[in-house]
């Protein structure tokens, strides 16, 4: 870890939004980590907001249950505390957006030379990998996904495309989804930080075997991605230290 | 059946060629209200083949086209044929009682509408017994998916052509509230004296006039595409699968504060009836209504923010500003409650339940408006507990709430207390169970819409937690059904006032005469009923 910010951050995300598996993988890219510093800021805001309103909504229950038939003061404005709570919330959106829209530029930011690039064809139901610059294709079918081989700190361009319906390439450890449109090319960069295997799957509704439309991402240490562009895309790579995720 | 001699016979007594002939708002509003109940039933049952479906890894119980069907099923008749026609039907019932008046402006339009909506359903479930079986593309039905080269069956052409008198029947629903509204007020009754649900029928009924064109076209479009060659949405002959989208939401997105702007009325009503109190900032709950409405016009883009071919700053800020103007509601709410004189009925916990729920939908709805945050989010069950905690949390909620309230008053019954609380506690305890948990399953990364899935760390265990708490609900549901059965055949009759109500229906009788009044109290507030039963609290200076 490069500073404690992100540990201390994680560890509260982990206490708050789930524990061990059941909470936001963390992050194996670049743009993961940015992605995850965005989940964090809106879980902690809405932890806050859900305190403080689910308080103002539960203490008056409480606090003035009937005790008699006798009506309480029939009051029904207060001008200056109704400008309070239109401001108030206006200013903490106006920050959350400031926050969004920074993240946002760092993801979205596509490299000027990026190391590789893979064109993504999404088709009913599986998907191929063509590595720009060499004679690799990857066509996985429903029943024998594809992998797709990365190296490790190093940024790949994505260019994603689909030659039917909508599908949306998907990789959760990577926090990152991107839609695949017949007639519209999406591109976006992915530098990975840990060596390992990940799912990854379609995410648009696609027919019958949406289920099915998945495929592994493999990052791999530049070394073994540089023997296996070379072998042609054929040689096996040798077992990835990280466990699928 | 000419005149109503009684009061309370004038509906219950009529014979069923009076129902299907009836332009009586009120047998409309029942008839809207009562096929919306017959369609959740439905759609429930649907979800719970949904929830069986999933709840261990590799399950068998369908398979992938049953699968499809069943959620395109379920969602389009949740939306189209339950929340939305059971708002409509609730505001026929009630907006000409609320305003004082005999009946809609249009009342043989009013039937028509009820009986277009009612051949809707029809036509969409129709799809079952076709070659090729139901409509099987989702709720949205995104072309390519939707067009006849991938969907060959006849089940998208029905659920188009549902969807399309289904619009129909919506705009010429609006057209008719708001005439109503603005021409049809009892004297003294003016726009801000109006009740807050009437309020919230002007800005729904004017979103539908804005969103429902964009459905009709859309949905003509892909028939076009399907039938006459169309190519709008054929990428390979010019066209663009990515109009689709923004046409669609372009509907879309405002037809969610349709299915909810109804029901912040509704929770508007309930709550200041409970605490004894005038509503809280009612000029400011107003405005927010219209600024909600304002803003979901321009936000339709924040469900295409993976498409990479919109500005999705424009749409995230834009989305973000709705939370200002929804927050102002909670914040009238709470100060309705404040230093009131709080009553535990059902309809009172019935709202309290819908502010929890709906407040976890709209904080959730906040963090999916950050598109960094939608990159993981969208397609995944995060997304479904969203939407779930906002039209089920929410929707559905203040929908039970308002059966409660306006029970006595629709059929001069009451429903049981000691069941009602039954009914909340299992809708809100299995609701809480089934939904709250696919928040962690979305992070994690399970995708919407697949019918298998493998056995990923934790993924069997928290769907199996979402399925045990669609057994509860659906417990619930069966303890509302009992209650309604048993309050039928009651013999006791409901006061006229039950509650102790502000508007003016709560001034006629339970079930209201024909023509709604025989007298009205004077109307000098937006509370009529009570300041003529109170005249030592009426508020000096009030408007």
């Amino acid at each position: 870890m490069r500073n404690t910010r992100p540990v201390l951050a994680t560890s509260l995300l982990l206490s708050t939004t789930g524990c061990g598996v059941y909470a936001l993988p963390a992050g194996a890219t670049t743009q993961a980590q940015v992605l995850r510093q965005d989940w964090i800021v809106f879980t902690l805001a809405g932890l806050f907001v859900a305190v403080v309103v689910f308080g103002l909504i539960l203490f008056p229950l409480f606090a003035w249950r009937r005790r008699s038939n006798d009506y309480p003061v029939q009051f029904s404005r207060n001008t200056k505390l109704e400008l309070i709570y239109t401001i108030i919330p206006l200013l903490m959106v106006i920050a959350l957006f400031a926050v969004t829209y920074r993240d946002e530029i760092i993801v979205e930011h596509l490299g000027a030379h990026p190391a590789n690039t893979v064109d993504v064809l999404a088709f009913q139901w599986s998907w191929r990998f063509h590595y720009v610059g060499t004679a690799i294709n990857i066509e996985g079918t429903p029943n024998a996904p594809p992998q797709l081989i990365l190296p490790v700190d190093e940024t790949t361009r994505i260019n994603l495309t689909s030659s039917d319906v909508n599908h949306e390439f998907w990789v959760p450890a990577f926090l990152f989804k991107r839609d695949a449109i017949a007639g519209v090319k999406n591109s976006f960069d992915l530098r990975p930080i840990h060596i390992g295997v990940y799912l990854g799957r379609c995410a648009e509704f696609c027919g019958f075997d949406h289920a099915l439309m998945t495929f592994t991402v493999r990052v791999v240490s530049q070394t073994d991605y540089v023997r296996w562009l070379r072998a042609g895309g054929s040689s096996i790579v040798p077992s990835a230290e990280g466990s699928t995720l | 059946m000419n005149t109503a001699t009684t009061a309370p016979s004038s509906l219950a007594h009529h014979g069923i060629i009076e129902w299907l002939t009836s332009t009586d708002h009120k047998h409309v509003g029942i008839l809207y209200m009562c096929t919306a109940i017959f369609y959740f039933l439905v759609a429930g049952l649907l979800a719970l083949v949904i929830r069986a479906q999933l709840s261990q890894p590799e399950m068998t119980l369908v398979g992938p086209h049953q699968y499809a069907q069943i959620f395109t099923l379920h969602g389009t008749a949740m939306i189209f044929l339950f929340v939305v026609p059971f708002a409509l039907g609730l505001a026929n019932f009630l907006i000409p009682l609320q305003i004082g008046a005999p009946d809609m402006a249009f009342p043989r339009l009013n039937a028509f509408t009820y009986w277009l909506f009612f051949f809707a359903g029809l036509t969409i479930f129709s799809g079952v017994f076709v070659n090729g079986g139901a409509a099987a593309t989702g709720w949205y039905a995104y072309a390519p998916l939707s067009e006849i080269s991938v969907s060959t069956g006849g089940g998208q052409d029905l659920w188009i052509v549902g969807l399309l008198m289904s619009s129909i029947s919506g705009i010429l629903t609006a057209v008719n509230f708001i005439t109503t509204i603005f021409l049809y007020r009892a004297p003294g009754m003016t726009m801000w004296r109006l009740p807050i649900f009437t309020w919230e029928m002007v800005a729904t009924s004017l979103l539908i006039l804005m969103a429902f064109p964009s459905l009709a076209a859309v949905l003509a479009m892909l028939f076009i595409d399907r039938h006459f060659g169309g190519q709008f949405f054929d990428a390979t002959a010019g066209g663009n699968p990515v109009l689709y989208q923004h046409l669609f939401w372009f509907f879309g997105h405002p037809e969610v504060y349709i299915m909810i702007l109804p029901f912040f009325g509704v929770i508007s009503e309930i709550i200041p009836v409970f605490s004894r109190k005038p509503i809280f900032g009612y000029t400011g709950l107003v405005l927010s209504a219209f600024a909600i409405a304002g803003l979901s016009m321009g936000v339709w883009a924040h469900h295409m923010f993976t498409t990479g071919v919109v500005t999705n700053a424009f749409f995230a800020a834009v989305s973000f500003l709705i939370a200002v103007p929804t927050g102002v509601k909670f914040f009238n709410w709470v100060g309705t409650m404040w230093r009131g004189s709080i009553v535990f009925t059902t309809p009172m916990i019935f709202a309290i339940g819908f502010m929890l729920n709906f407040l976890i939908g709209g904080i959730s709805g906040v963090m999916i408006a950050s598109p960094p945050i939608d990159f993981q989010a969208k397609d995944s069950y995060f997304l479904v507990s969203h939407f779930h905690y906002v039209l089920g949390g929410g929707s559905l909620f203040a929908i039970f709430g308002a059966i409660y309230f306006w029970f006595p008053k629709v059929f001069g019954k009451m429903l049981s207390e000691r069941l009602g609380k039954w009914c909340f506690w299992l809708l809100f305890i299995g609701f809480n169970t089934t939904f709250f948990v696919m928040q962690f399953l979305g992070v994690m990364g399970m995708p919407r819409r697949i019918y298998t899935y493998p056995a990923l760390p934790g993924w069997g265990n928290l769907n199996m937690v979402a399925s045990i708490g669609s057994l509860i609900m659906a417990a619930g549901v069966l303890v509302f059904a009992w209650d309604v059965v048993t309050a039928s055949l009651s013999r006791k009759h409901a006061p006229d006032d039950p509650w102790g109500g502000y508007s003016l229906e709560w001034w006629t009788t339970s079930p209201p005469p024909e023509y709604n009044f025989t007298s009205l109290p004077p109307i000098r507030s937006e509370r009529p009923v009570f300041d003529a039963k109170h005249p030592e609290l009426v508020r000096s200076g009030s408007s």
